[in-house]
């Protein structure tokens, strides 16, 4: 599943660096967020100790795996997708900017629909109609059954004759359970 | 001692056998295999998507609901690593070798069957195991002090970087950068805030199901949608389901064999279950009378690593249970769980809730048995079910990943959190890393710290009482030992053995 060792190429190996890149960027990251943070002594450490003593474990690492990705023959780089990524992160965000707001009629199909343009293959009358079957039967799902508060239809999007409808049923079921 | 073991036991029978309980126990049985037998979707994910379920639920029974789950989606695995050859995570990928080809031959239903069936005999034997060692081991965790307990952590880790694939140092990068993240959020001695850079929403830390659901669930995905295999699912006759007579005869000493095996690499910290299955298909093929038979359809290949499996996945409770360490990344997640119940796993549950400890441990054998009923009628629909198209499954998962993470804490930012671990998961794996160390470096993390600050208060700073006391100086001798073979060239190719037969 990995790419083969590019052995014929330079003596570097552009992931090891890559790797090691990342390492110090986190390093880094973690040393600012405690900068201020008092070490303490031994006998009693402070908060900052643990996050500033793993930064620096990280970036030596990070520093090593550069070295490495210098000095030995290792894998190359493998592409980034843009389109998976975009698509499948972005349905998410979508996702968590809207269910509140809008609900989740309105969120799950638009995250459904939005996912799925990630990938080659969907075609779009049936991605359409799963969308929304999906959706109501994952409201069906958490809210009726679990009873997850999660927003389903806030804006009253959904025509008040069917919302009737389903409270009917919804109560002749109740009533047939208990008896 | 066995009149204690039998009173015991009978309490839990008492506590798992209410109607309540086994139907929880049944639904998460049920629910597990369904998620896990979705490719791509492993345990840790499939036990993130449903945590959320067992919110409504009391701790006894949402643990029992979990552990459910869990077999539910190693069995689930199991099941697409034979009929799709799409191993569901590591300790599926053993059974993709033989069980496959076994497919091939018109034999799936025996594969299943046998896989099953043996599942349920080391679960079984499992869960004798674990209740016998159960009391023993938690008055031996008694005995540890911080200092050893902050080794043995250290130890698991180690394990932990030598059972991962790939390098060693990235390995225990990885592993820091999981601890890392576990100090963001308020400093529990100090009430200072670490690492939030003035964010309220992480000033509680970061969630271990947002973490997992990012890492492990939407970077899974982007995976998969780079990897445009076509998914090879057997079309044709599934075979009979049940293995006949020499089929039992030829996989009973191999189902013996990889139970043993599996129990004891579960208990070790670190991962050591995952080791199972690949032992165990070393051994039974360096056992069989005729060798070749393996990579094209052995039984012995199946039956022997998914005991292995189910052994190493039983025993894996017993550290997080008595010393409330947890093995690997899934019994991290576990422990998360607990948490989120309101549930601190460790030594003083034996005695303080042995409702729950006992009743956990009996719903794990009712469990492995309503997985042998509900398995074997139900290969169809789980067939059916791998025969839909990835490009509906996919915003499928993402739907109820969603909804999950959102029903946590009603939260849209830990949703957008998740997105956000989820390009960090999936950059994390094409810099090849391995996300699962990082889990349990998380997890781990604020225990280890909490242990290395009691240590060092009651020595007054001296590190040397790492080294004077005898327990954690035998581990962490151990740990230093581990890692150093790890780097020798001989073990190490030893290691990418293991995995290239996997891959």
């Amino acid at each position: 599943m990995a790419d083969p060792p590019n052995r014929r190429a330079s003596i570097r190996s552009p992931l090891d660096i890559a790797g090691g890149l990342f390492l110090l960027a986190i390093a880094a990251t973690g040393y600012i967020g405690g900068f201020d943070l008092p070490v303490g002594h031994l006998s009693g450490i402070g908060s900052g100790l643990l996050p500033k003593t793993l930064a620096v474990l990280i970036a030596a690492f990070g520093i090593y795996l550069i070295l490495q990705g210098l000095l030995a023959p290792g894998p190359a780089l493998e592409r980034w997708a843009i389109r998976g990524p975009f698509f499948v992160l972005g349905a998410v965000v979508l996702f968590a900017l809207t269910v509140r707001p809008l609900g989740l009629i309105v969120a799950g199909p638009l995250a459904v629909i939005m996912s799925a343009l990630a990938s080659n293959d969907t075609r779009p009358a049936e991605i359409a109609i799963f969308a929304i079957g999906l959706t109501l039967l994952s409201g069906l799902m958490f809210k009726e059954l679990l009873s997850l508060p999660i927003p389903f239809d806030p804006l009253g999007l959904i025509p008040s004759s069917l919302a009737h409808a389903y409270a009917g049923l919804k109560e002749g079921f109740a009533g047939l359970w208990r008896r | 001692m066995t009149f204690d073991l039998i009173s015991n036991l009978a309490l839990g029978l008492g506590v798992a056998l209410t109607l309540k309980n086994l139907w929880l126990c049944f639904l998460g049985c049920l629910i597990g295999t369904l998620i896990g037998v979705l490719p791509g979707v492993g345990p840790i994910a499939t036990i993130t998507m449903l945590l959320p379920i067992t919110f409504g639920i009391d701790p006894v029974g949402a643990l029992i609901m979990l552990a459910g789950i869990y077999y539910g989606a190693q069995y689930g695995g199991s099941t697409t690593a034979i009929l799709v050859n799409i191993p569901g995570e590591a300790t599926s990928v053993v059974t993709t070798l033989d069980g496959h080809q076994m497919a091939k031959q018109g034999r799936a239903g025996v594969a299943l069957g046998i896989a099953a069936i043996g599942s349920f005999i080391a679960g079984c034997i499992a869960t004798v195991i674990i209740a016998a060692l159960a009391a023993p081991l938690t008055a031996m965790a008694l005995l540890f002090g911080p200092a050893d307990y902050f080794a043995l952590m250290v130890l698991g880790l180690m394990f932990a970087v030598v059972l991962a694939r790939g390098s060693v140092p990235k390995a225990i990068a990885i592993i820091l950068v999981g601890i890392l993240l576990s100090t963001v959020g308020t400093d529990l001695e100090s009430g200072e805030e670490r690492l939030t850079f003035g964010w309220n929403e992480i000033s509680d830390g970061l969630d271990v199901a947002v973490l997992a659901m990012g890492l492990f669930g939407f970077a899974e995905i982007l995976r998969n949608l780079e990897q445009t295999q076509a998914r090879d699912v057997v079309m044709g006759a599934i075979g009979k389901l049940l293995p006949d007579r020499n089929d039992f005869a030829q996989s009973a000493a191999p189902i013996a064999r990889g139970t043993l095996i599996g129990a004891v690499l579960g208990l070790l910290p670190g991962n050591g279950a995952v080791l199972g299955p690949f032992a165990s298909y070393t051994v039974e093929k360096k056992l069989a009378d005729d060798p070749m038979r393996f990579g094209r359809g052995a039984i012995e290949g199946v039956a022997g690593p998914e005991s292995a499996n189910n052994a190493g996945a039983q025993t894996a409770f017993i550290p997080l249970l008595a010393l409330g360490i947890p093995p690997n990344a899934v019994m991290a997640l576990m422990v998360g769980a607990m948490t989120i119940h309101g549930i601190v796993p460790g030594p003083q549950i034996m005695t303080k809730q042995p409702n729950l400890f006992w009743g956990m441990i009996t719903s794990m054998w009712i469990g492995n048995l309503m997985l042998l009923v509900i398995n074997l009628p139900l290969i169809g629909l789980w067939v059916r079910f791998l025969k839909v198209p990835y490009r509906l499954m996919f915003p499928a998962i993402i739907l109820m990943c969603c909804i999950g993470i959102y029903s946590i804490n009603n939260s849209p930012v830990e949703v957008l959190m998740t997105a956000g671990f989820g390009l960090f998961g999936y950059a994390v794996m094409k810099l090849g890393f391995e996300p699962a160390p990082l889990l349990l470096g998380f997890v781990l993390g604020r225990l280890m710290e909490e242990k290395l600050r009691q240590a060092l208060v009651i020595s007054r700073g001296s590190f040397m009482t790492f080294v004077d006391r005898p327990l954690s100086g035998g581990l962490l001798l151990l740990s230093l030992i581990t890692i150093v073979l790890a780097v020798l060239p001989a073990i190490r190719k030893g290691r990418e053995e293991v995995f290239q037969e996997a891959d």
